[in-house]
């Protein structure tokens, strides 16, 4: 299974792309950390396989 | 090498207590049980360590691990999310691994000889993983390995109906990077999650070689109250005496007795250790504090029996009762019912607890 993930350029905090999907616009999960995260940080290919794929990265 | 610890999971096996916290953080001898596996690593000189979380007590973790630099380590934090699988929080840490080996360790776990003998032996071979395994009286409950005659591993089967050996994987794992590999062409098991047993079973079969580690010293996951309290009789067995606090004249003080600075044991109060008993707690007169017994912290145990059970902290004992093989979640007052009309106990009690009285 693709696992896809962000990396939080101020803090280097690795976030699942399930988690930014559910959310879509969060501020990042590390507690000193100010930085807004997006699901639109990651890249169009892997928003749309994500996407195509969502039911696999849900329980 | 980096370390990976998982510290997601919804620790529902050990409800009431993870109510209100993840079970990473549920003291054993006075220190969360998560404390352990970044100790163990560190003392492996593993000093960059990944971190992934869940869904549950992401804010209660960071917390308590911070960068990481009061234990002496540097922490990243991976947001795994939903509970796909060990496989997926592995995968999960992959960008903060990159082309180092890694330790992975399961946060609920804990082991009494650290990590650093399978660590040594991955490092002195050529391995593309390394497995800890302990010998089991049940191993159909198990992940199960079979080895061959150099102690590589052959294969994994995951609760056999027919174990080839009585070897169980444990939760400590060490990986090349080859296994992100692998979990990318995994497909979920029939729970919806990626298994690390897969991943190691697809590392096997690609014809990498498998280390094995057999732990001679216990092991605990502590995914129940009973292995709470049992990984705290572990923990204190190996207590040395190191009596901090107050002891007043007229209080009989045996054995190992963890007492900090702060703490007091007051005249005619008997403690035998092992025990721990963190600080600003008090063990008044009248109260019996005994074997493989921690008492967390601004605790007051005042006319009561104690044995052989872990008190988390912020908590009143002053019934006149005697408790034993208990797991006392924070904030627990166990108070005298004596005076009040009509008798009886009058219980306040939270969802999914268990008393036998």
């Amino acid at each position: 299974m693709r696992i896809i993930t962000h990396t939080c350029a101020d803090c280097g905090t690795v976030v699942s792309a399930n988690e930014l999907e559910r959310r879509r616009v969060m501020k990042c999960p590390r507690f000193d950390c100010e930085a807004i995260l997006r699901f639109d940080d990651l890249s169009d290919e892997e928003r749309e396989f994500f996407l195509d794929n969502r039911d696999q990265y849900h329980l | 090498m980096k370390g990976v610890v998982l510290s997601g999971g919804t620790g529902s096996r050990l409800r009431p207590i993870t109510h209100t916290g993840p079970k990473q953080l549920v003291p054993v001898a006075n220190k969360p049980v998560l404390q352990y596996a970044i100790e163990d690593l560190r003392d492996a000189g593993i000093t960059d360590i990944g971190v992934v979380l869940g869904n549950k007590g992401r804010d209660e973790i960071q917390e308590f691990l911070g960068d990481g630099s009061a234990f002496g380590v540097d922490i990243t934090y991976i947001v795994q999310g939903n509970p796909l699988g060990l496989a997926h929080a592995a995968g999960c840490a992959r960008s903060f691994v990159g082309d180092d080996d890694f330790v992975m360790y399961l946060g609920d776990n804990l082991l009494k000889q650290g990590i650093e003998d399978l660590v040594e032996s991955y490092r002195e071979g050529s391995y593309d993983a390394g497995i800890s395994l302990q010998r089991v009286s049940n191993p159909e409950a198990f992940g199960i390995a079979t080895l061959d005659e150099n102690g590589n591993v052959e294969r994994l089967i995951e609760k056999p109906d027919e174990p080839e050996s009585d070897l169980a994987l444990i939760g400590i794992y060490v990986f090349s990077n080859r296994v992100f590999d692998v979990i990318e062409e995994l497909d979920p098991s029939w729970r919806g999650e990626l298994e690390i047993t897969d991943a190691i079973q697809g590392l096997i079969d690609r014809g990498c070689a498998v280390d094995s580690h057999v732990v001679e010293g216990w092991w605990k996951d502590t995914g129940r109250p009973e292995d709470i309290v049992e990984a705290n009789r572990l923990i204190l067995e190996d207590l040395s005496t190191e009596t901090n606090g107050t002891v007043e004249a007229g209080a009989e003080v045996r054995g190992a007795v963890d007492l900090h600075e702060s703490s007091r044991i007051e005249s005619g109060a008997v403690v035998r250790g092992p025990v721990s008993i963190a600080r600003g707690t008090t063990v008044a007169s009248g109260s019996y504090v005994g074997p493989y017994t921690s008492i967390g912290k601004s605790s007051t145990v005042d006319g009561a029996h104690v044995e052989n059970s872990v008190v988390v902290g912020d908590s009143t004992i002053s019934a006149d009762v005697k408790i034993v093989d208990s797991l006392l979640g924070r904030g627990t007052a166990i108070e005298s019912a004596d005076g009040y009309l009509p008798e009886g106990q009058r219980l306040v009690v939270g969802e999914n607890s268990d008393l036998k009285l």
